[in-house]
């Protein structure tokens, strides 16, 4: 019996080892690697050895204007991203999970394919949607007399980035929550309607506290991807204008590799770990009181 | 029961050897046989059309060496400079690589590139007075030169001629007549720009800013400004003529409104849909506007609209790799020179070549653009060389941009970028007394 348990603990930790060998390869070692590199000084442009200064690095992130611009612009990304995907998904997952089965395929599937077109394609696809002068958004509007500048004036630029997410980003959240719905007995609608309740009592009575745990997965998954975004910001606007979406890795992609101060980028690397980290804990700190 | 343990246990083990024969695979390079041939890498950053040009002379060059196997890797241009930085370091760069000139000093300074006088001056080496002198001496630093400039690429005027037409900006024999000066430019910008479909907002325009950083470095430079003071120890960017010559641009855009708020690289698909008369872009656009058969357009050196004539330029350049020595460098310089003397076909898809002999050719005369634009060699000025050229790009770029909307005045744009530069020389400079011991 033991000797079974212990081979079943081999075959366990057999079978994990190809992902294990590469995470440790490709994650945890580069993040431990780079918390050591983060205490020094090191600017691979100067030919100068890497020099230890401690808490140096944190210390000039959190006294630069830069640092805090790029955490101001990856704060109201999230703040902007999380709700309109959520929702957006959530309304688009009632409205497919009351069609029937067949029609609600097309539309499934439509909504669902941006999500598997590449970044470099989207962004250059939106760049050209969003351009004020000759882009097509424009030139659809230009019969109402409007003339939207999505990415050339700074209170659009993000909101435009994150309408361009929303359309990139529905369709992971849309086919969770679908799924979701899809567990929800419908003997409990039923019921309910033969009590009398309406649509509207029904999904918050009904529908609500039972997608609950599908919504907050949703919810804590899109937080700490969006923390996260870069590519989007990167395509579309550059980070621009006048620095007005340059998000944290942006920053650090910039500060790292364009730059070369490799130090100073794993210092604000660290950071941002830590601001996702502080959202995490709090956000599961929520759903255990919750449950 | 035990069947199925052994099954099992052949079945895991099947995998492990899969598995770790895979990742000893990953080291070796695959598909090359090896041969008595002199392999030389060569790296760049060439996947638009030019892409398509230098694999057809990489080819050619390969058969008509049989001797030797040149393997080129292309990859985008940001991927592109961190990698072969990164490799070079490593000791691990390509035999031969291009760089920009502007982005030359980094790997100078890092000893990636060898200096290549001995090459040029050699027995099959090239005349250096066949380069043009400013060109040339992009690629030099103390003394020596760190690579052999392969072409010049410089912006320049491309202009609609139907729009010139329509707005009777013609000569006496009634062609199209690009500006010269800045009263034509001005000009130009006020019998062009206009409102087509009557919704009272411009939608034709006589300019339009396509990159910040190309147009706007050519005008300060016209403006008579400098960026640097000349030992590159301090960033003049906030000078008076650069503030003079960022707000003669806002006052066309914001205030005479004869220019569109600028939308960098987005504006050249205005010019390619034909209702922009002027862009200033560089010579490596011409393919674009070659496949846009409907766009009947003119290309002229650039108009003087400040005091000193100036327009931005780069060159690509070949460089080779710190060790080279023996069969390689023999191989490596033979593949630039063959590169260097058959510049002409690179030309052809838009670039100027490096060398005066084949810019006076009868072939260059017959490449319109080209030839417009080399006219400008005399004065064409690169981006200065500074080892954080990177940086100092990014800070260039966000003053220009932020200067050109016009939120902030162009002093407080253009002294906080200088204040910002010159935080990075000094944090360089220490640095850099660290590492003399």
């Amino acid at each position: 019996m033991t000797r079974a348990r212990y081979s079943n603990i081999f075959y366990g930790y057999l079978f994990l080892l190809p992902y294990l060998v590469l995470f440790c390869a490709f994650i945890l070692l580069p993040l431990i690697y780079g918390l050591g590199l983060s205490l020094f000084q090191w600017e691979v442009l100067s030919n100068a050895p890497p020099r230890f200064i401690g808490l140096g690095n944190y210390r000039e992130a959190l006294g630069e204007t830069y640092f805090w611009m790029a955490l101001g612009a990856t704060l109201r990304f999230v703040a902007m991203i999380v709700p309109s995907v959520v929702c957006g998904a959530l309304l688009i997952a009632l409205a497919l999970n009351a069609l029937p089965e067949k029609s609600g395929g097309f539309f499934k599937a439509a909504i669902f394919a941006p999500t598997i077109i590449s970044i470099s394609v989207a962004g250059i696809l939106w760049r050209w949607f969003f351009s004020a002068e000759f882009g097509l958004f424009n030139a659809w509007l230009a019969p109402l007399g409007v003339k939207v500048p999505w990415i050339t004036e700074n209170r659009w630029a993000m909101k435009s980035v994150v309408l361009m997410t929303v359309w990139w980003t529905l369709g992971g959240p849309m086919v969770v929550l679908l799924a979701g719905l899809k567990q929800i007995p419908e003997q409990y609608y039923e019921a309910a309607s033969i009590d009398g309740a309406g649509a509207i009592r029904r999904f918050f009575h009904i529908t609500l506290p039972l997608l609950k745990p599908v919504l907050l997965f949703v919810i804590v998954m899109n937080i700490i991807g969006s923390f996260q975004v870069f590519g989007q910001t990167f395509m579309i606007t550059r980070g621009g204008p006048e620095l007005s979406t340059r998000v944290l890795v942006q920053y650090i992609y910039e500060t790292a590799f364009a730059s070369y101060r490799l130090g100073y980028g794993s210092a604000m690397s660290w950071l941002l770990f830590i601001v996702i980290a502080v959202f995490s804990i709090l956000q599961f700190r929520l759903v255990r009181e919750r449950e | 029961m035990f069947c199925i343990r052994k099954l099992t246990t052949f079945i895991s083990l099947i995998l492990l050897i899969l598995f770790i024969s895979l990742l000893a695979n990953c080291g070796k390079s695959t598909g090359i046989k090896p041969s008595r041939k002199v392999v030389i890498r060569f790296w760049n950053g060439f996947t638009g059309p030019d892409g398509r040009t230098i694999l057809r002379l990489v080819k050619r060059f390969n058969r008509e060496n049989p001797d030797v196997q040149v393997l080129m890797q292309r990859m985008d241009w940001g991927v592109y400079y961190n990698k072969l930085f990164v490799a070079g370091l490593g000791g691990r760069a390509p035999e031969v690589f291009i760089v920009h000139a502007s982005s030359m000093e980094r790997f100078i300074q890092a000893q990636v590139a060898r200096p290549v006088d001995d090459l040029v001056r050699g027995a099959n080496g090239i005349q250096e007075s066949d380069f043009a002198e400013n060109i040339w001496q992009a690629v030099e630093k103390d003394g020596r030169h760190y690579a052999l400039p392969l072409d010049v690429h410089p912006i320049g005027m491309y202009y609609n001629k139907k729009l010139f037409r329509e707005a009777g900006i013609v000569d006496e024999k009634g062609n199209p007549k690009p500006p010269t000066n800045r009263e034509e430019f001005l000009d130009a910008l006020t019998k062009i720009t206009k409102d087509i479909d009557g919704d009272g907002k411009n939608d034709q325009w006589g300019y339009v800013f396509t990159w910040y950083r190309t147009n706007m470095y050519t005008f300060l430079l016209q403006w008579g400004g400098r960026i640097f003071t000349p030992d590159y120890q301090k960033c003049v960017l906030d000078s008076a003529e650069n503030v003079e010559a960022v707000r003669f641009f806002t006052d066309l855009i914001h205030k005479k409104k004869v220019i569109p708020p600028p939308e960098n690289f987005d504006s050249w698909i205005g010019f390619r849909q034909g209702k922009v008369g002027i862009a200033f872009e560089g010579i490596y656009m011409l393919e674009d506007l070659k496949r846009q058969k409907d766009l009947d357009y003119g290309a002229a050196p650039l108009p003087l609209l400040g005091k000193v004539p100036a327009a931005w330029a780069d060159s690509h350049t070949i460089c080779f790799k710190k060790d080279l020595s023996g069969e390689h460098l023999d191989a490596a310089w033979r593949f630039a020179k063959y590169l260097s003397d058959n510049s002409l076909d690179w030309a052809d898809g838009g670039q100027i070549p490096a060398r005066k002999s084949l810019m006076e050719s009868e072939r260059f005369k017959g490449m319109t653009a080209q030839w417009e634009f080399a006219k400008m060699i005399p004065y064409i000025r690169y981006i200065p060389r500074v080892p954080f050229a990177l940086e100092f790009l990014g800070e260039f770029d966000t003053a220009a941009e932020r200067g050109l909307r016009g939120n902030v005045s162009a002093e407080t744009a253009l002294s906080e970028a200088a204040a910002n530069v010159n935080k990075i020389i000094k944090r360089q400079n220490e640095e850099q007394k660290r590492s003399k011991p």
